[in-house]
């Protein structure tokens, strides 16, 4: 078996996606209000209300606590001296290597929620995919950016 | 200094014209039809004949733009660069270095036949930015063009011995080396008429061109008298059910003739040639098209054999370039049909450091179900709603199981790899078999995927990335051993001094280099 990557992301990552759970389930619920109200007006049946409210515990549920739990427990990464290994995914795990002969530029970004926390995202650049890092502490985000931007300086071809 | 400016041929005027009426023609046509079928009548000249009269003014306003445009033009060599200098309200001025360029390609259409001219554009690596970077040259003679070329081919010499260059600057050696690679010229492949005919009634161009209909349906659906066609066809389906399937087959098989002679104008002619370094690809008939690839600039190959040619030995060979723009610009038709059997004799005469045996390691039984088996997750469902609504005929859904089964096995029977020293081979079937030939320095980042069921079978898909122009060529092994695709990320790791494997002895030249 082969080992998994050493590094997992930042802890304050899980809290990002929570939060990013509740504003989705925050506009399912406002959805399901409005579709409560047609069925009030229209007098349709009772239980399309319980069906609703079932479709957002559900969904709270899942968005909320389940899928960023996966997420984050999945998410690994390791930037070794010449390539960069990536483990993401929910229900497919990926695991992906990118040489650092081939890192053509990585940026780090942040939204607003994100700057919030204090987390970047690193997104790696190759000449033709593009590979991202999600919520990574900021010092530690710039301190990798540096560090691969002078690995894919260094690295030299073997082949 | 003042260098010396060229102009392009006049006919550029009447070509830009052109160009610009067909992207025009659309809201034209719309234009005409909503306004000319009018019965009113007004009794004022000017608003009954608007369309008219807006068609002609924007017919003169085209031929003047075309022809400040070919006025404007205007290019000239500098500093080892190509200057090109246009625009009609906005001046660009675009300044290529020769060694940039990675190649010109030509086309001849009808408008250059008659003056000997060719369309040029200039290729350059164009991996930077999203824009066009390339600069084109509407018409300019075959002169001027190998204009170009010789200088073009004098900035790289410069570039590549700038110590010898006191030694052997005279231009008289220039024009022998030039020479020399005219010389070097090797045909590699020609398309036989046979092969054009066959490439031409199994193109699968019908599609394109039933596709390019039902647009045309869509956009005029409205100017489209539906119900008097309903009517006609009411009476007409009184004629029996015989006479309507045969129109609709004289409609079918009409369509198909013209998308034979639409590929056979494209196709005709088709030769590759290896010039030095150069791929050149010709073909055309109305309108003569060449196209250069650098050798170097090749990201991967690709052996694709569609179903309705797999049966008769037939496929065809694409490649991947770093090189042109976004989508199928980078995606070049290497050999559009070729017989099966000679295709790798005729790939190494190309490339000589690919291997192009066929990929000898199957798939693992285990991972069998898996090519079908997500399938059922819409099937059913559908399946049982048609069997539930059309109760007894609906049942006959039921077939589409074994055909999604059988089609399955079909792709995982088609699965299959192979690593050579620097090379992963692998071929895979969406609806047409693919071969694709990799190098491990032109794989980008690799992949390996396995979901929760995937590894309890402990099978895994490996996804490997290559550029294609803007984009990415993906190959695939679905479903392989998993320890197996845990060797290819190894594989794909650099070496350690440990496990040293014999290098390949073949060095080109890298994108990175460039």
């Amino acid at each position: 078996m082969r080992p998994q990557p050493a590094n997992q992301i930042s802890r304050k990552g899980l809290k990002v996606w929570r939060l990013y759970g509740i504003i989705q389930t925050s506009i399912l619920t406002l959805l399901a209000i409005g579709f409560g109200v047609l069925v009030y007006i229209n007098d349709w049946y009772t239980w399309l209300y319980i069906a609703a409210a079932a479709v957002v515990i559900a969904d709270s549920y899942i968005s909320i606590y389940l899928i960023p739990k996966i997420r984050w427990m999945r998410w690994r990464y390791e930037v070794r001296e010449s390539e960069i290994e990536l483990q993401h995914g929910l229900f497919i795990v990926k695991r992906t290597l990118i040489p650092m002969v081939r890192v053509q530029h990585v940026d780090t970004s942040q939204g607003p929620i994100l700057k919030k926390y204090g987390l970047a995202v690193i997104t790696i650049s190759t000449a033709a995919t593009n590979h991202s890092i999600p919520a990574l502490e900021m010092e530690e985000a710039d301190e990798l950016r540096n560090r691969i931007s002078v690995l894919a300086r260094v690295a030299e071809d073997d082949v | 200094m003042s260098e010396q400016r060229y102009r392009l041929h006049w006919v550029t005027a009447i070509i830009e014209t052109l160009k610009a009426a067909k992207e025009a023609i659309l809201p034209l046509v719309v234009l005409l039809f909503a306004n000319g079928r009018r019965d009113w009548n007004t009794g004022l000249w000017y608003i009954d004949y608007l369309s008219f009269l807006i068609l002609g003014g924007l017919i003169i306003l085209l031929s003047v733009s075309g022809l400040i445009k070919w006025l404007r033009f205007q290019y000239w060599f500098e500093d080892d660069e190509l200057r090109i200098e246009s625009g009609l309200f906005v001046r660009k001025k675009r300044y290529i270095p020769f060694e940039r360029i990675q190649s010109l390609d030509y086309t001849e259409g009808i408008f250059h036949r008659p003056f000997k001219l060719v369309k040029v554009n200039v290729e350059t690596a164009g991996s930077s930015s999203l824009k066009k970077s390339e600069g084109e040259l509407t018409a300019i003679t075959k002169e001027a063009a190998r204009q170009i070329e010789q200088h073009m081919a004098e900035a790289k010499r410069k570039r590549k011995q700038p110590m010898a260059e006191d030694l052997v600057n005279d231009d008289p050696f220039y024009e022998e080396t030039v020479e020399a690679v005219k010389e070097k010229a090797q045909k590699v492949f020609a398309l036989t008429s046979k092969d054009l005919f066959i490439l031409a009634t199994t193109s699968g161009g019908i599609g394109v061109i039933l596709s390019g209909v039902a647009i045309f349906l869509s956009q005029f659906g409205e100017l489209i008298p539906y119900e008097w066609i309903f009517d006609e066809f009411a009476s007409f389906v009184k004629f029996g059910v015989l006479i309507v399937g045969l129109i609709v087959f004289a409609g079918i098989v009409g369509v198909w003739i013209l998308s034979v002679i639409m590929t056979f104008f494209s196709y005709y002619g088709f030769t590759v040639t290896l010039e030095d370094d150069d791929i050149v690809i010709t073909r055309g008939l109305l309108e003569k098209k060449r196209v250069t690839v650098p050798l170097k600039r090749v990201q991967s190959v690709s052996v694709i054999q569609n179903p309705l040619r797999q049966p008769f030995g037939y496929a065809s060979v694409s490649i991947h370039s770093a090189g042109g723009g976004v989508g199928d610009g980078a995606k070049i038709n290497l050999f559009p049909l070729v017989k099966k059997n000679v295709v790798q004799e005729s790939l190494e005469a190309i490339f000589p450091n690919y291997h192009f045996e066929e990929p000898t390691t199957k798939l693992p039984k285990r991972g069998k179900a898996f090519f079908y088996r997500i399938d059922f997750l819409w099937m059913l469902p559908v399946i049982g709603a048609l069997a539930y609504f059309f109760f007894p005929y609906g049942l006959l859904s039921l077939l589409i199981i074994p055909a999604i089964i059988a089609f399955g096995l079909w792709q995982y029977r088609s699965g299959a790899y192979a690593i050579y020293d620097s090379q992963l081979t692998m071929r895979f079937r969406g609806i047409s078999l693919q071969t694709a030939y990799m190098t491990k320095r032109r794989i980008q980042s690799l992949e390996m995927k396995q979901s929760y069921f995937n590894k309890r079978k402990q099978v895994a898909t490996i996804v490997a990335s290559a550029k294609s122009g803007m984009g990415q060529h993906r190959g695939i092994i679905h479903f392989m051993e998993e320890g197996e695709a845990e060797r290819i990320l190894s594989w794909y790791e650099k070496r350690t001094v440990q496990n040293a494997v014999p290098l390949l002895h073949v060095k080109d030249e890298s994108l990175e280099g460039e």
